[in-house]
């Protein structure tokens, strides 16, 4: 805090208005966007048609900011994108390497905003510029900005990679010559979702800048903070159809390969956006986009599931440093279900604010009546709806009788999208198992939640996580959750997965992204098969014969399919680790020999990961104090080489040694650039996009950067403080007189007074 | 100071002559007494100056309303009033200044941005005096703001977002017109933090 209040003295009060601009790129694929949740999305899949589902929290793009006297922006052209992720087992590694070409006859720097999986971890930068290569190193963020800014005023080259938002990252390039060819490489560890046997990686593209943050009118446009936060109804633009049409295919070439090694035969691999070839032949396959390079205006997901039985059990293991790291995953048995399920009781909360205006409502409404209809008469249930105002369809929950059905299925037709999206009241509803409209008392309402312990509350939200007030959110679902279990189904195309993880984890649910049209139905179906499924409760994970200690620490309940995840550190890996828990009221319990694990590099950076983002949740239900909580990132990102919010990549004239023979002219440029790196590709569309560059800059929207001032003047604590040393003061001198009278006076005198 | 040294030295004497024991208290009691008066007036002079400021603030905002041009509060003031914002469900007013200077911002709200070429306005004010009704504030309420060129626009508040102070960032392209009223967060602490509340609204017709 100090750090931050004295930066604020010298330089924010000062100087307000800095930073340019956010990066922007080739605008005319802003002509596919409207607000982020408002799309008009096409359900069919893998067509390359322009209205196709959107990235998530895509927003990003190149801009080139001439060095000295500031020019205007240059958008630079995006030449291409070249991905390639090396599925290993749970994990995957990604590689995404982009050219740019500074077309300009000035020295320029680049600088772009670019987005992530909301739980990849980068590591590894390398950067091409002109003739010259960077590995980039590990720095305290203020460090590397210094070394950056040094670097850039001395004419050097220099790269930096800053992680500006938990998915969104950006790299800046200094002292880019005229005419030179910026190749950035990065590289991150993403995980791997496997729900119900179900296995796939999400990949929002790196190019597409502002897909959704963009807007085709002038209506304005929507910021990174407002994705984040949430508050896409701070502006409500619209698609303009006719823009679309234009922007058609062509732009921001992406490549995509994927080397597939799951540990099992993968069967029924798809793609639900984009065609994919898949050769090779067992366990190993090799998916590759049918149509080569396509343009970047959609998330890539690639899903599989395992032919036979997958393994139920992985252990893998990595020596950082003095200690050993072991990442331990157990998937339960999927118990068919013997008995009939037991009574629920589910309370659907439904988002219909604003920004769940187009495709989204329907399909929430979709959503919420086909979850309706599953319902059983002994089944309890509610729904909550909410925008900028709430209204609960009952005050409790009611038996899920035809007749409530009936009235909530007509409740949920009504439901129209708009106002604004205030979450929390609705949350703490649907947390809150008391009914305020009867007259109970705390107590009873404790005592009734006591005898009601064991059986599950499952609070399924469906919204497009246009959120804003994040924080209070967080803290209200750690604090009151008791026995309820919180499930996020991210509506739309272009849900905040981010936010809505992490609340799903600290409700102890899981978090579903059911997309729109068709799709939204059997997402659905899964989500609540899997909530009708037998439920591993109760889970805890002890180890024997050695010393270790797991994440997390409170095990969420498991539906079945769903593998537990935990990852652990230790000075010396031995012993056993047994994870037990309840499945179907019957005891379950699974015992692993830790130092039968399989060597894995990747082991001590998601444990590292991990660890960062419980640092972030404590922070945001206030257990560590702001500043505790970002030394502990910084010091995890030193350690283990990982981009973080307080540590950056940097790079500057570190030359490694070239492969012997190779120059980096530009006929030789693919020996030092991954497979499937195609540079005559790239470069020739560079050219045909050239004509086009006028109209996008015109179309160009931007967001600016502010640094808000230190508003607190915090004289309540000076008034207390002032009061307070009056008070002790008068305290005294009164104390003193009465001290001086007493002794003045003779006792009897006052006693006679007083008779 | 004077005073105290003159107090200290009484109290030197009365030590020397009455023992120690009998002018300790009294040296303590008297520091006390004056250290928190010290205080008190200090924190006190900072919503007593902001509430005067707004008064002179009003008045000069009415006086530039006539005149047309901007008219300073009072002679030594480096700053000048450019609208004025009321939300009138709360009843809440305040005289806003041009120039988003930490000086200027004891006085009243600033504006840190303010482009009515893009149609973007940005304030900025202190969440325990002129902001404190940020707190209060809710989607749909409606902020009147009226410029001291005698333009009247209404904004509703459609949104709000809790950011770090050097995370935040606005629309280059207002569309409609956009109303981002920025205050420390959050509300119910008194020390220094990197939170901000965000309270955002859009011109309506």
């Amino acid at each position: 805090m100090r750090r931050i209040a004295l930066n604020f003295d010298r330089d924010a009060l000062a100087v307000m208005l800095i930073l340019g601009v956010i990066a922007m790129g080739t605008a005319a694929t802003s002509a596919f966007s409207t607000s982020a949740t408002a799309n008009p999305v096409s359900t069919a899949r893998a067509e390359p048609a322009p209205a196709a589902p959107m990235p998530v929290n895509s927003d990003g793009g190149l801009v080139l900011r001439s060095i000295g006297e500031v020019a205007k922006d240059v958008p630079a052209m995006r030449l291409g994108t070249d991905i390639v992720a090396d599925v290993d087992g749970q994990t995957a590694r990604v590689t995404v390497t982009q050219a740019f070409r500074n077309t300009s006859d000035q020295w320029m720097e680049a600088t772009y905003l670019y987005p992530l999986p909301d739980n990849g971890a980068v590591d590894t930068l390398k950067m091409v510029v002109g003739d010259r290569i960077f590995e980039g190193r590990i720095k305290p963020k203020e460090e590397a900005r210094e070394i950056y800014e040094e670097a850039k005023a001395n004419g050097q080259k220099a790269g930096l990679v800053e992680q500006h938002r938990p998915n969104m990252f950006r790299n800046s390039i200094a002292n880019v010559g005229p005419g030179e060819t910026v190749l950035v490489q990065i590289e991150f560890q993403a995980p791997i979702q496997q729900v119900a046997g179900d296995y796939s990686l999400r990949m929002p593209l790196v190019v597409g800048p502002r897909y959704i943050a963009g807007s085709a009118k002038d209506s304005g446009s929507l910021s990174r903070a407002a994705l984040l936060a949430g508050a896409s109804d701070i502006v409500a633009p619209t698609a303009d159809p006719d823009m679309v049409a234009r922007a058609g295919g062509g732009l921001n070439p992406v490549s995509i390969t994927v080397n597939l090694d799951p540990g099992f035969t993968a069967d029924t691999i798809s793609s639900p956006y984009h065609a994919v070839n898949v050769a090779g032949e067992g366990a190993t396959r090799t998916i590759t986009l049918a149509d080569g390079a396509v343009p970047a205006n959609r998330d890539f997901e690639l899903r599989w599931s395992a032919a036979g039985e997958a393994p139920s059990l992985g252990l893998f293991r990595e020596k950082h440093g003095e200690l050993d790291y072991v990442m331990a995953t157990i998937t339960p048995p999927s118990a068919e279900r013997t008995g009939a399920v037991p009574p629920r009781e589910m309370i659907f909360v439904i988002d219909n604010s604003g920004s769940m205006a187009g495709e989204s409502m329907p399909a929430a409404r979709r959503s919420l009546l086909y979850a309706l209809e599953t319902l059983r008469p002994q089944d309890r249930f509610n729904i909550i709806r909410f925008d900028d105002t709430m209204t609960q369809l009952f005050p409790d929950a009611v038996a899920a009788s035809g007749r409530n059905i009936e009235q909530a299925k007509s409740f949920t037709h009504s439901l129209e999208a708009e106002g604004g999206t205030e979450m929390l009241p609705a949350l703490r509803a649907a947390l809150d198992p008391c009914d305020y409209d009867k007259p109970v008392t705390a107590a009873d309402c404790a005592a009734e939640e006591a005898a009601e312990a064991d059986r599950v509350r499952q609070v399924i939200f469906l919204t497009d996580g246009s959120l804003s007030n994040e924080a209070e959110m967080m803290a209200e679902i750690s604090q009151n959750r008791g026995r309820s279990r919180v499930f996020m189904v991210g509506i739309g195309s272009a849900p905040n997965t981010f936010l809505m993880r992490r609340m799903a984890e600290a409700g102890r649910g899981t978090f579903t992204h059911v997309g729109m049209g068709e799709e939204a139905e059997s997402q659905m179906q899964r989500l609540l098969d899997r909530l009708a499924r037998p439920v591993a409760t109760n889970l805890t994970a002890t180890v024997t014969g050695g010393n270790i200690d797991f994440a997390p620490r409170d095990l969420p309940d498991l539906y079945a399919g769903e593998p537990l995840v935990l990852l652990g550190r230790t000075r010396h890996l031995q012993g056993t680790l047994t994870v037990s828990g309840l499945i179907e009221g019957r005891r379950w319990s699974q015992t692993i020999d830790l130092s039968q694990g399989s060597q894995s590099d990747v082991v001590a950076k998601l444990w590292a990961y991990r660890r960062i983002a419980e640092v972030e949740a404590e922070r945001w239900s206030g257990e560590t104090s702001y500043e505790r909580a970002d030394e502990s990132i910084e010091e995890l990102g030193m350690a283990f080489h990982l981009v973080t919010s307080r540590t950056s990549l940097i790079a500057v004239d570190d030359t490694p040694s070239r492969p012997e023979g190779a120059t980096l002219t530009r006929d030789e440029l693919p020996l030092l650039l991954p497979a499937g790196w195609d540079f005559d590709h790239l470069f020739g569309v560079q050219f045909a996009n050239r004509d086009r560059e006028p109209s996008m800059r015109e179309m160009e929207k931007q967001r600016q950067q502010l640094e808000l001032p230190e508003t607190s003047t915090g004289y309540v604590l000076t008034l207390g403080l002032g009061l307070l040393l009056l008070l002790a003061g008068l305290a005294m001198a009164v104390g003193h007189r009465w001290e001086r009278l007493r002794s003045a006076l003779p006792l009897r005198s006052l006693h006679s007074q007083v008779a | 100071m004077q005073a105290v040294l003159t107090i200290v030295q009484d109290k030197g004497r009365a030590a020397s002559k009455g023992g120690i024991g009998r002018a300790l208290p009294l040296l303590l009691c008297a520091i006390l007494l004056l250290s928190g008066a010290a205080l008190t007036a200090k924190a006190l002079y900072i919503p007593v100056k902001a509430e005067v400021a707004q008064v002179l603030l009003n008045r000069a905002f009415d006086q530039s309303l006539a005149t047309g041009a901007p008219v300073k509060p009072w002679s030594w003031a480096d700053t000048a009033p450019m609208a004025r914002i009321t939300v009138p469900r709360l009843g809440a007013s305040d005289v806003v200044l041009s120039g988003g200077s930490g000086e200027a911002m004891a006085f009243g709200p600033t504006a840190m941005v303010d482009d009515p070429a893009r149609r973007v306005t940005i304030l900025a004010a202190h969440r325990d005096t002129h902001f404190l009704f940020v707190r209060d504030l809710k989607a749909g309420d409606e902020i009147v703001m009226e410029r001291i060129e005698g333009t009247r626009a209404r904004y509703r508040v459609n949104g709000f977002e809790t950011v770090r102070w050097d995370e935040f960032s606005y629309p280059a392209d207002g569309g409609e017109g956009v109303l981002a009223l920025t205050t420390c967060f959050p509300f119910d602490t008194h020390t220094p933090g990197p939170l901000r509340r965000v309270a955002w609204a859009q011109r309506i017709s």
